[in-house]
């Protein structure tokens, strides 16, 4: 039983005379949590931001659900209300509290009732534990707290996948634990999730399959018991190590 | 030197500076409007994602930012008539000018404020599926506006000042008026003093206010 979500083609990205995606291609199934890893500048997040067209890319077709979104009369904001996507930087919007950035998506986008959105999205803020930080602030909340304000605001769009942009490293170590929590948690409620990460430990214990990107094409993937345990690629062997030595 | 002052000259013609106050008002005023309406206009337009479009805002706004006003004012009274076929009153004419000009100041202030709030923002908003109108209208400018209110409060004291510069087409504001008299009374040291006096009065307080503005918003930030 194939159910595709996400089917990637051939991926070519380039900045100037830069490439950063030179050929990927790749296929997630419903509920699969695929986690990517790889040395800065590998593509990865460059990968991820091509899967919504936040970054056009050059060459390579890109299906959701068997619709190709990178025609040229593709309707963007109609296909990204489908994915949800969460920034390393959390980008919620510092203007509005807690809840009205949760309501924000449904409300603009969806045209839902103020009242109906209101309910969701307190609902959506208690499942990540902000139930008392509703009427906060942003640049009132802790890191760790904003990026799970900014994972309800994305929950909010019930979108069919979900993805995740180093959404850890600019958090104090202390704050990484409560994110990752959130995010296993939807993981296994089933969400689609592509999770780009230095976390291994979430690697380890969560992804169904890991895929490590390295100067632009995929090297291998595999469960993650294999990749972290015996690699195949040399390269891969050696990035891996040389996190444990940082995280010594 | 001693010089005789005469300030009585300038008490038995008050009424007549007086009138020229409510011109000068009323030209800032609407010169602030359209400039901020037109100028929005430009501002998005260099924003925009088309290049001739960014390419003939960033023209205008460099056209009205590299001559001087003067020149604008006299040739918008001048000039204009004769290519366009449309003669103004001389206060239409000053606000014409004063619009213009106004407008692509105020473009600058509106794009620098929109660019500042940062790509994230945008990044964000358009992950949601807002349209790029969306996202202007609910992200980026209400962050915009706090970080333009300041630059806006400069520029309208400037602008408050250089309407005297529109006396030079027979608009009948202050600094005309002062002008008139001067030449009336043979009082010039006292008729300006008082006008000089007259634009710091009424400029002052407004300061004042725009240096609270940049308090105000810079530790908000």
């Amino acid at each position: 039983m194939a159910d595709v979500v996400v089917r990637v083609e051939d991926l070519h990205k380039s900045f100037d005379d830069l490439e950063v995606l030179k050929g990927v291609s790749m296929e997630v199934q419903r509920g699969e949590v695929v986690v990517i890893i790889g040395a800065s500048g590998s593509g990865k997040s460059t990968f991820l931001k091509c899967l919504n067209r936040l970054e056009e890319p050059n060459r390579g077709r890109i299906f959701l659900e068997d619709v190709e979104i990178t025609g040229q009369k593709t309707d963007l904001p109609k296909v990204r209300r489908n994915i949800g996507m969460i920034f390393q930087q959390f980008n919620l919007f510092p203007h509005m509290s807690a809840i009205q950035n949760v309501m924000e998506g449904p409300r603009t986008v969806l045209r839902m009732s103020g009242e109906r959105a209101r309910e969701h999205a307190s609902q959506l803020l208690d499942k990540v534990g902000l139930s008392d930080k509703l009427d906060v602030k942003p640049g009132q909340l802790s890191g760790g707290q904003q990026q799970r304000v900014a994972i309800a605001r994305a929950l909010a769009m019930e979108p069919k996948v979900m993805l995740f942009d180093e959404v850890t490293s600019a958090l104090d170590p202390e704050l990484v634990g409560e994110v990752l929590t959130v995010m296993k948690q939807l993981a296994d409620e089933g969400m689609t999730m592509l999770v780009v990460t230095h976390e291994m430990q979430f690697g380890e214990r969560v992804a169904d399959r890991v895929v490590m990107f390295d100067e632009g094409v995929i090297l291998e993937e595999g469960p993650p018991e294999k990749i972290f345990q015996r690699a195949e690629s040399e390269r891969t062997r050696r990035f891996l190590n040389q996190l444990h030595w940082e995280g010594e | 030197m001693k010089y005789q002052w005469h300030f009585e000259v300038v008490w038995e013609n008050f009424p007549i500076m007086l009138s020229g106050i409510g011109l000068t008002i009323a030209l800032s005023i609407l010169s602030m409007l359209a400039g901020a309406i037109l100028g929005m206009v430009i501002a998005l337009a260099r924003l925009s994602p088309w290049t001739w479009l960014r390419g003939l805002a960033y023209c205008y706004t460099e056209l009205f930012r590299t001559t001087p006003l003067l020149v604008q004012i006299v040739w918008v009274f001048y000039v204009l008539p004769l290519v366009t076929g449309i003669a103004f009153t001389p206060f239409y004419s000053g606000l014409v000018a004063f619009g213009l000009n106004i407008a692509a100041f105020m473009a600058e202030i509106y794009r620098a404020g929109i660019t500042s709030v940062g790509q994230g923002q945008t990044q964000a908003s358009l992950a949601l599926g807002m349209t790029n109108a969306q996202v202007m209208r609910r992200i980026l400018i209400p962050q915009a506006v706090t970080r333009m209110i300041p630059p806006i409060g400069t520029m309208w004291i400037s602008l408050f000042k250089d309407t005297s510069l529109v006396s030079a087409i027979g608009v009948t504001e202050l600094m005309y008026q002062a002008r008139f008299l001067a030449v009336d009374t043979y009082r010039p040291v006292e008729i300006f003093t008082v006008c000089a006096l007259i634009y710091f009065v009424i400029t002052f307080p407004q300061s004042i206010g725009v240096n609270w503005l940049y308090h105000k918003y810079r530790t908000r930030e």
